[in-house]
């Protein structure tokens, strides 16, 4: 009898996390959205060639956790700028990176600059997130925002994404300029890249026409590589040895959920002879769509 | 020949016309985003502008000889030097525009009317000319205007495929507009002189 009622509780509440999942599409003026809610777990993915292209996901169980390989990744600007105080997000999707930042820094400003308010929307309907003073979010185009902002920010990230590209005119030396022009001294530009076609050599190329400086971390697997850019010469960031210990950097709430040893182990030397070949892309000379539909070999190089 | 070089200018006039809407969506682009919002404006801005360039062609073309030889040559004149600006000036001008307008909606209207409406209502006022004079020269009018808007579709046709496939991938903008203004001059001039010809040459 007894094992008769756990069964019984144990089906009913299988059957009630099952009815609680769904999917639902979303045509927006900028996106083919759909939202998919899979146990606590809920993805932003955006219609693109050949497929979905995963934007964000959240575990609402456990918001903090960085579902999405490449978000830890976005946290190696930690070894670069280990106190942000202002940050400026251009992308929100599902505000996976968000939550544990926040969480990581309350005192910090995280100013997000989103260009589809059906995704503004859809973050906080579905995927749980509640913008705050500290999390204030701009529907604009993010370059438009970054022209017309006055303010100066420790980092500054690029994770805007169209259906699996990044619109030409986020791509570009001129928009870079415009970005380095936005940080602070020692502040950093990080990038979210794909290193799967030909535009991945030609993105690092036209980072470094505008920064000194550059450093990659490879999420493994995943074929995503976060840039991290500076727009000084010295001290030098590119000898990992220098940079701050995991230890000394690490917060509360990042423990189970980010280690920081596993992002300092991404990092990779950048791939110089690729770069070599690549382009630097211009308001004027931008052919994005060209070189993203060539895919590359992405040798590695430790 | 006479009509060989005829349908070459038409199909070339095609090739501009469709071609410089995609050389202004990469124009507008860094100041504007390449949203759809963008694009309706892009496109309502080239349709007003064939409209126009039509109406205006079909009453320049029942103008006297001597002041329909004149419309051609001031509308030539304004095609080639609003292609100059917008070549030329054309960046300057969206920074401008960008600074000084802060609602996405006028800045865009601004841009639109600013860099394309002017060339593209220029070029197309040569359309109802070219259905006259192929009707002067024996073909009925609506086989003239049939011939004249399917090769010139064709043009648009070639003009869109060889910017987005060919140009834009290999060339900067800046230096394609300029290559847009040097072929549209010379495909206006040689076009005024077709439409010079007697209608028994």
């Amino acid at each position: 009898m007894k094992i008769l009622l756990t069964f019984c509780v144990l089906a009913s509440a299988a059957v009630a996390a099952e009815a609680g999942n769904y999917i639902e599409r979303y045509d927006t003026i900028y996106n083919s959205l759909t939202i998919e809610r899979t146990g606590t777990v809920v993805e932003m993915r955006a219609r693109a060639h050949g497929g979905e292209a995963l934007e964000s996901a959240v575990d609402l169980s456990d918001p903090l956790k960085l579902v999405v390989p490449y978000t830890r990744s976005l946290f190696g600007a930690l070894f670069l700028q280990p106190k942000p105080e202002r940050v400026l997000m251009i992308g929100l999707g599902g505000a996976g990176f968000h939550r544990l930042f926040t969480a990581a820094y309350p005192t910090a400003l995280l100013q997000t600059v989103e260009l589809d308010p059906k995704v503004h929307e859809l973050c906080q309907s579905h995927l749980g997130f509640k913008p705050t003073a500290q999390t204030p979010v701009a529907v604009l185009d993010g370059r438009l925002f970054v022209k017309r902002d006055k303010g100066r920010w420790d980092w500054l990230i690029l994770d805007a994404f169209r259906g699996g590209f990044v619109p030409p005119h986020l791509k570009t030396v001129e928009f870079y300029r415009e970005c380095a022009a936005r940080l602070n001294d020692r502040g950093v530009f990080v990038s979210n890249l794909h290193a799967t076609s030909e535009l991945y050599y030609s993105d690092l190329k036209t980072i470094r026409e505008v920064f000194p400086q550059v450093v990659i971390f490879e999420t493994a697997g995943r074929g995503n590589v976060i840039a991290c850019a500076v727009k000084y010469r010295t001290p030098v960031i590119t000898d990992a040895a220098k940079w701050p210990t995991a230890e000394s950097l690490a917060r509360a709430p990042f423990a189970g959920r980010l280690d920081l040893n596993t992002v300092r182990d991404e990092h990779w030397a950048l791939p110089e002879q690729a770069i070599a070949r690549g382009k630097i892309l211009s308001d004027d000379f931008a052919p994005v769509e060209f070189l993203d539909a060539m895919k590359t070999n992405n040798t590695k190089n430790k | 020949m006479v009509n060989f070089a005829f349908y070459l200018v038409v199909v070339t006039l095609g090739v501009l016309s469709m071609g410089f809407q995609l050389l202004g969506s990469r124009l507008l682009s860094p100041h504007f985003g390449s949203s759809i919002i963008v694009w309706s404006w892009l496109i309502s801005t080239f349709l007003a502008a064939f409209s126009s360039g039509s109406m205006l062609g079909g009453w320049i073309s029942n103008l006297s000889e001597e002041r329909r030889g004149r419309g051609r040559w001031i509308a030539a004149a304004v095609a080639v030097a609003s292609l100059a600006f917008t070549a030329f000036g054309g960046r300057a001008t969206l920074n401008q525009i960008e600074l000084g307008m802060s609602s996405e909606g006028v800045g865009l209207f601004t841009a639109c009317v600013s860099l394309f409406f002017v060339p593209v209502t220029a070029l197309s006022c040569f359309g109802p000319q070219c259905v006259q004079f192929l009707a002067t020269r024996g073909t009925p009018p609506g086989k003239a205007s049939g011939l004249v808007y399917g090769v010139s579709t064709l043009g648009n046709i070639a003009g869109v495929m060889l910017t987005a496939f060919v140009l834009i991938p290999n060339f900067r903008v800046s230096t394609l507009l300029s290559v847009w203004l040097g072929v549209a001059a010379a495909g206006l001039l040689a076009l005024i002189g077709l439409l010079r010809l007697p209608s028994n040459s």
